[in-house]
């Protein structure tokens, strides 16, 4: 459908969101039908006498194996919905600051809060001299926003504002709950890869029967094959995810602030600054990361350059008006 | 058998299609709605700043009665205005008397030396710049509403539906000059 204009523009990404999101259940299906077959392969599980009557036997377990795959899933996501907010602050250094530490910042997101009729997160600081800021807390009781000091000392108090509706954008979507969502099926199918690998290093074959040797060697292969490439798809389908989120993200501040020109400058005043020492399970978070190679494909943030031509594209920004307006207004520090 | 399923499938899919675009285009009338009552808060903050505004040039620039019946004239116009284009013109017309009133203040150092008037001259500041954004995205969220329900599928249903299409709020070739680059008010 037509993409004209700020609003159409996120619901289309919302829309292509849930198409990818909803890749990863079919992967993870066929990730369980490979290693039904690679088990088949090997002997553990039983096999019919024709490689035809094998590939639908191991269909046919798939009532058993697909349920079993979804509630290892739904125990690990249990762990990561609890545990979550704490991990990444320590991962990060964050300190929780206070409306008398820093009561401008505190403002600024308040009255975005406000105009969403939303509870104020709380806010975390990085002391740091990068520029970045990220959104965590999977149930509502631990939302919180982290920015860095470098990010408060460089940005105007308008552009500012434009990176906290940014990610008060992402808590509002859910999206610290959705990259969580994506981080156990691509963790449980990355597990499920590694099992093979293992399995090819030290066991494979050994149990492998000779009564049915060939037909063990091709279950084996076709099986290894649907995992190797259902893991891929399960890493692209995670950065595509992560990458429509944040230009989502992106308008939803220009919803909140109404000034796409703030978040034009905000951007490109991180652009190039953003490095904030992090694990790599943390870094999707972040307002900006850079990834290195493969064309993007395994990038979880899209180029700041792409992201301000959208901006111009479907929220009506100016890249040119570079300085904020003077407005004789002093400005409340 | 076959071909009866195959109807069925394809007619559930269109009925899920229409339901999906019929459904957007509610939601991008609400954000159409929902920008223009952005813009109503603004002007009200605006209209209800001017009686102290009055007020406090009154005593100042006793011979400057026109300006100020100007202003008030203006702004009970505005208070009244229905519709987009209405409201648009006559707070064009107010945004206008606004600035030829606070222009007073050259002509007489102590209006512009008093400290409500400073004051008030700030706010109008403020909500003349945040009245350009709401502005801005409204026409914006027009422009995203108007063009979906002129494109396929939606214009096939649209009209009779009761998707019409919204005015831009536009304030007027003059005053749109100053207004794009906020602040109008200049001191």
């Amino acid at each position: 459908m037509a993409v004209l204009g700020l609003k159409s523009y996120i619901l289309d990404n919302n829309w292509k969101s849930v198409v990818l999101l909803a890749g990863f259940p079919v992967l993870l299906t066929g990730a369980a039908y490979g290693v039904q077959l690679v088990l088949m392969g090997l002997g553990y599980l039983p096999s019919t006498s024709t490689l035809d009557g094998d590939f639908a036997l191991s269909f046919r377990m798939l009532a058993a194996g697909a349920p079993l795959a979804f509630l290892v899933a739904g125990i690990w996501f249990a762990i990561a919905y609890w545990g979550e907010g704490s991990i990444i602050a320590a991962a990060t250094g964050a300190q929780p600051v206070t409306r008398q530490d820093e009561p401008a910042l505190y403002n600024l997101l308040e009255n975005l809060c406000i105009s969403r009729g939303m509870p104020t997160p709380s806010i975390r600081i990085v002391e740091d001299e990068a520029l970045n800021a990220y959104a965590s807390g999977l149930n509502p009781k631990q939302q919180c926003v982290t920015v860095t000091r470098g990010l408060l000392k460089a940005l105007q108090p308008e552009e500012l504002e434009a990176v906290l509706g940014h990610e008060l954008t992402h808590i509002i979507n859910r999206d610290t709950r959705l990259m969580v969502i994506c981080a156990v099926f691509a963790g449980i199918i990355s597990l499920i890869a590694q099992s093979l690998y293992r399995a090819l290093l030290y066991g494979g074959g050994r149990r492998r029967d000779d009564r049915k040797g060939n037909a063990g060697f091709i279950l084996f292969a076709v099986g290894a094959v649907l995992i190797v490439v259902g893991y891929g798809l399960s890493v692209v389908i995670r950065f595509a995810l992560s990458r429509k989120r944040e230009y989502m993200a992106d308008a939803g501040s220009v919803e909140l602030t109404k000034n796409p020109d703030a978040m034009i400058r905000a951007l490109a005043k991180i652009k190039d600054h953003a490095e904030l020492d992090a694990p790599g399970q943390v870094t999707p978070l972040f307002i900006e990361h850079r990834g290195r190679g493969l064309a993007g494909l395994f990038d979880s943030h899209p180029p700041i350059d792409d992201r301000i031509a959208a901006l111009v594209k479907y929220a009506g920004g100016r890249v040119e008006a570079q300085e904020p307006p003077t407005t004789g207004v002093p400005v409340t520090e | 058998m076959i071909s009866l399923i195959v109807i069925a499938v394809i007619v559930v899919v269109v009925l899920l299609m229409v339901i999906g675009a019929y459904n957007r285009l509610v939601a991008l009338r609400q954000n159409a709605n929902q920008a223009f009552a952005d813009i109503d808060v603004q002007l009200k903050q605006r209209q209800d700043l001017i009686p102290n505004l009055v007020e406090t040039v009154k005593g100042y620039a006793v011979h400057e009665r026109g300006t100020l019946e100007a202003v008030v004239a203006a702004r009970n116009a505005a208070a009244v205005a229905t519709g987009t284009a209405e409201k648009a013109a006559a707070e064009g017309a107010l945004g206008g008397a606004l600035r030829g009133v606070l222009a007073l203040a050259e002509a007489y150092p102590d209006l512009k030396a008093n400290a409500s008037f400073v004051a008030l001259q700030a706010e109008l500041a403020d909500i003349e710049n945040k009245l350009a954004a709401a502005r801005r995205f409204f026409n914006n969220a027009v422009g995203d509403y108007n063009g979906s329900i002129q494109a396929f599928p939606a214009v096939l249903f649209a009209g009779s539906m009761g998707f019409k299409p919204r005015e831009f709020f536009d304030v007027g070739e003059a005053p749109r000059a100053t207004l794009q680059d906020a602040p109008a008010v200049k001191f």
